[in-house]
């Protein structure tokens, strides 16, 4: 275990890891206009849903984070081409904030941690189930949908609201009108979208994630 | 989708006593300032703390402009909170217009509010502005060190962040070359229903991700052949030691808040 405590994380697990981060932040940029919502879908929800879909938990939060930081260093990560720490501490940082518990939450409801305990034994197919990622069919389809619901709406909207409520003294009701209302639309149809590009997405994340052989 | 307007950080170079102190002592005093900022409550502590971020501005020598220009993505946010505030709040009624009545209470708490999220975004923006993303995640790393006894990977963190900077130009590209293939194959993301809309979105995330998948192999692979052994123990081209001048700034700004949050509470 030594040499584990050492390095906590194994080189490709780094690797993918600071390429989720990348990847929200290049997601951050995309805009769709919804005929019926003054607000309009954005990308970055993508990122955090599927980095904690096919990364699992521990690594998906850890992704964020990265993104967040790399948001915190100035870099125009955020929605619209926003950064800083004022964006994190000011009235819309909860949804950010959000990204790391909702990473999590999604990758702890969709199925087992694909980046679990070190060597698993023989990937046992078998059983519907992708080797440590997500449980294949129509369940498995069904829980990794509750997963970017649970994760990437219900965990972000709460934080953020709060946050919104607390950093300018709206009232519950009026926060929940300004800060969740008018996203949920958008974000319904987002968690659609994330879970099926996750399910067709799992054999790539599973091989991925496994171990490298080359015995490091 | 545009990304023209994407620059490189918001970084001013510079060479003032702001630009030169500690990046950890900014991020610590920055995260202290909108502490503050939530228990002051009435114009004095305003003022105070106004007073400390305009005279920190002219010391770092930024362009007002560019500070101002800062604000704009927080101006709706304060709209919302001016309307709702002045609104709701119950009082002495100053404007009636339909069911909609505007009281003295009511605007002097929003105008109070409003000013709370101008402060709160121009005084930490001057971290970002003042701090170069290189030293900014040198600083980073280093405050986040403690927290590696409780399975913080803070140095890795650190390296992560340098790494997917290096690849959010590629991705951009990648995405865009994805893009425009798939419109050349017949995608359509302007016309239809919301459905089909979100549809026309899986050909393009499920390429961009596997394209994800596929360079992070690529880099892992590259930082095995060259022998990598973890982030922790990396040495340093700067040492970033905390100065005494930097501790002055750290004592004398904490002081200020103390008594500017103890005083006009």
């Amino acid at each position: 275990m030594t040499s584990r405590d050492r390095n906590p994380l194994p080189v490709r697990q780094l690797a993918l890891v600071a390429m989720f981060a990348a990847v929200t932040s290049v997601l951050a940029w995309i805009r769709i206009p919804l005929p019926f919502s003054p607000v309009p879908i954005t990308g970055q929800t993508f990122g955090l849903m599927l980095a904690g879909l096919l990364l699992g938990p521990r690594l998906g939060a850890l992704s964020q984070t990265v993104y967040l930081l790399m948001g915190v260093i100035g870099l125009p990560v955020f929605a619209g081409g926003q950064a800083g720490l004022g964006v994190l501490l000011g009235p819309t940082g909860g949804y950010l904030w959000g990204h790391i518990a909702g990473a999590y939450i999604a990758g702890l409801v969709a199925g087992p941690d694909p980046a679990g305990a070190a060597p698993r034994p023989m990937p046992a197919t078998a059983g519907g189930r992708l080797p440590g990622g997500l449980p294949r069919g129509r369940i498995g389809l069904a829980r990794t949908l509750t997963g970017a619901v649970l994760g990437g709406i219900a965990a972000v909207y709460a934080l953020g609201v709060v946050q919104l409520a607390i950093v300018t003294g709206m009232d519950w009701p009026a926060a929940v009108l300004a800060g969740a209302v008018p996203f949920l639309p958008g974000d319904l149809v987002k968690a659609a979208v994330a879970a099926t590009v996750a399910m067709r997405l799992a054999p790539v994340a599973a091989a991925s994630l496994r171990p490298s052989t080359a015995g490091y | 989708m545009s990304n023209r307007d994407v620059t490189l950080g918001q970084y001013v170079p510079g060479r003032s006593p702001v630009h030169r102190t500690d990046p950890r002592i900014k991020l610590v005093l920055a995260v202290v300032f909108s502490a503050t900022l939530f228990v002051v409550n009435g114009w004095t502590g305003y003022g105070a703390l106004a007073g400390y971020v305009i005279a920190c501005t002219a010391l770092a020598r930024l362009p007002w402009g560019l500070v101002v220009r800062s604000l704009r993505p927080i101006l709706l946010l304060v709209v919302l909170t001016i309307v709702f505030h002045g609104v709701q709040t119950p009082g002495a009624p100053l404007a009636v217009w339909g069911p909609v009545e505007i009281t003295g209470e009511g605007l002097t708490a929003a105008v109070r509010l409003a000013v709370r999220l101008v402060l709160l975004a121009a005084g930490v923006s001057l971290v970002t502005l003042t701090t170069s993303p290189v030293a900014m995640t040198d600083g980073l790393e280093r405050l986040l060190s403690p927290g590696r006894r409780l399975g913080l990977p803070a140095a890795e963190i650190a390296f992560m962040v340098s790494l997917a900077l290096r690849f959010i130009p590629t991705l951009a590209e990648e995405f865009d070359r994805i893009v425009k293939a798939q419109k050349a194959r017949g995608a359509d993301w302007e016309s239809g229903g919301v459905f089909r809309r979100a549809r026309a979105l899986v050909p393009v995330l499920v390429p961009l991700f596997v394209r994800a998948f596929r360079r992070a192999d690529g880099l892992a692979l590259a930082l095995e052949s060259r022998c990598w052994r973890g982030a922790e123990g990396r040495t340093q081209w700067r040492s970033g030691r905390v100065g005494a001048r930097d501790w002055l700034v750290l004592v004398g700004s904490l002081v200020l808040f103390g008594v500017v949050g103890w005083r006009c509470r």
